[in-house]
C-alpha cells in the first residue's frame, strides 16, 4: 500500500481512539513510519536494476513483516499500551491485501505468500480504501467540531 | 576480541587443560553451576558476594570457548551447550533480581525475552552487543530497573538491527539470482542453508553460484 494510505489509516485509528501525546507518536511510527525499510532496499534497488521502474523487486524486509510481532509485542508489554501492536497490524493488513510477494516469517521460514484478496486488482483495492478513508477521517474530523 | 580473550586467557587455559585434565564443555557446566550459585546468593540478597560469583561464571566462561580454539576442540555441540547455558544462567541471575525485589518480575521477564530473540538471529547476522549479565555490575552507581531497562532496550534493539542484517544478506543473493522473490526466494533460502557456517551466513562466491546456476539448468 502507498504511504499517503497508510497515513489515512493512522490517523482515523489517532481520532478514533482519541490519541495524543506519545500514544499518537507511537501510532504514527508503527502505523506509518515502520516503512522506513523500504529506504534500507533502495541502494539493493539500485545496484541490482538501476533507475528503471521494475515491479516485483523484494522492497519489504522483517521490519513490516508479521515476524515483527515477536519484538513489537514484548516492547508493547514494556511500555505499557498496545497501540504499537494495533497500528502494526492495521499496516500489516493493509500491506497483505497488495499482491506483491511477502515472506511473513523470514529468517525462521522461506515461506513466500502474496497476501490475501488476491482476485481484486491492488489499485482497486487501493484506490477504494481510499476514498472510505478519506471520508472516514472527515467524518470523525467534523463530529469533534 | 576472541584473539584478546584468547591471548589473555591462554596460561589459565593451559593449567586446567594439561594440569587438571579438564575439557571445554566441563568448564561450560562449570561457568553454569557458578552462575547458578550466583543466582541463589542475589535471591538471598547478599548482592556483592552473588555479584562475585557472577564475575567467576563470567569468567569461566570466557575460558570455554579460548580452550576449545587453543586446542582445536571447536565444535557445533561445544557452541549449542555454550549458548543454552549461557541463557539459562542468564535467565536465572535475572529472575534472582526479581525474587529479591530489586526490579519487577515482568520486567526480569521481558529482559530475558530479549535476550533469548536476539539469541535466535545473532550467529546468522553476527551481531551482538553483549549487554546483558555485564550491564548488572553497573548496579552501584544505577538503580536495577535502569540497568534491566537498558538491558531488555538493547538486546531488543539488537534484535531488530539483526533481522534487518540478515534480511539485506538475503537481498544480495535474491539479487544475484534474480527474478521475482516467488520464483527464487526457495532458492536463495536453499542457498543460505547450504552456505551457512557455524559463525554466520556468508554470502555465495562467483564461483559456488555459476555451479550451482549450471547444476540447476542442467
Amino acid at each position: 500500500m502507498k504511504v499517503f494510505t497508510h497515513i489515512l489509516a493512522t490517523t482515523v485509528g489517532v481520532q478514533a481512539l482519541d490519541l495524543h501525546g506519545r500514544d499518537a507518536v507511537l501510532a504514527y511510527g508503527f502505523g506509518v513510519a515502520i516503512d522506513i525499510d523500504h529506504a534500507l532496499k533502495a541502494p539493493f534497488y539500485l545496484r541490482a536494476v538501476g533507475l528503471r521502474d521494475e515491479r516485483g523487486y523484494y522492497w519489504r524486509s522483517s521490519l513490516q513483516e508479521p515476524v515483527a510481532f515477536l519484538w513489537i509485542a514484548p516492547l508493547c508489554l514494556w511500555l505499557g499500551t498496545a497501540v504499537p501492536l494495533l497500528f502494526f497490524a492495521i499496516h500489516l493488513l493493509m500491506d497483505y491485501s497488495v499482491s506483491f510477494e511477502k515472506m511473513p516469517f523470514y529468517p525462521y521460514s522461506g515461506w513466500v505468500t502474496r497476501g490475501w484478496l488476491v482476485n481484486v486488482p491492488d489499485n482497486v483495492k487501493e484506490a477504494v480504501l481510499f476514498v472510505v478513508l478519506l471520508v472516514a477521517n472527515v467524518a470523525l474530523w467534523l463530529s469533534r467540531r | 576480541m576472541k584473539r584478546l580473550n584468547d591471548r589473555l586467557a591462554r596460561s589459565m587455559v593451559r593449567v586446567l587443560r594439561e594440569r587438571l585434565g579438564l575439557s571445554p564443555a566441563q568448564i561450560t557446566w562449570a561457568a553454569f553451576w557458578a552462575s547458578a550459585a550466583a543466582a541463589v546468593l542475589i535471591a538471598s540478597r547478599w548482592l556483592a558476594a552473588g555479584l562475585v560469583l557472577m564475575a567467576l561464571g563470567q569468567i569461566l566462561d570466557g575460558l570455554d570457548g579460548a580452550m576449545a580454539r587453543q586446542y582445536q576442540l571447536v565444535s557445533d555441540e561445544g557452541h549449542r551447550l555454550d549458548t543454552v547455558l549461557d541463557r539459562a544462567s542468564e535467565a536465572l541471575i535475572f529472575l534472582a533480581f526479581a525474587i529479591a525485589g530489586l526490579v519487577p518480575l515482568a520486567h526480569a521477564l521481558l529482559a530475558i525475552a530479549a535476550v533469548l530473540l536476539l539469541t535466535t538471529v545473532c550467529d546468522r547476522s553476527g551481531f551482538d552487543p553483549g549487554f546483558k549479565r555485564f550491564v548488572l555490575y553497573f548496579g552501584a552507581w544505577l538503580p536495577y530497573p535502569t540497568l534491566f531497562a537498558v538491558i531488555f532496550g538493547v538486546n531488543l534493539a539488537a534484535y531488530v538491527i539483526g533481522l534487518l542484517i540478515i534480511d539485506c544478506q538475503f537481498q544480495v543473493r535474491m539479487d544475484r539470482l534474480g527474478g521475482d522473490l516467488d520464483t527464487v526466494a526457495s532458492r536463495a533460502v536453499a542457498e543460505e542453508a547450504g552456505d551457512r557456517p557455524n559463525d554466520g551466513i556468508r554470502p555465495p562466491t562467483r564461483e559456488s553460484f555459476s555451479a550451482r546456476q549450471i547444476a540447476d539448468s542442467g
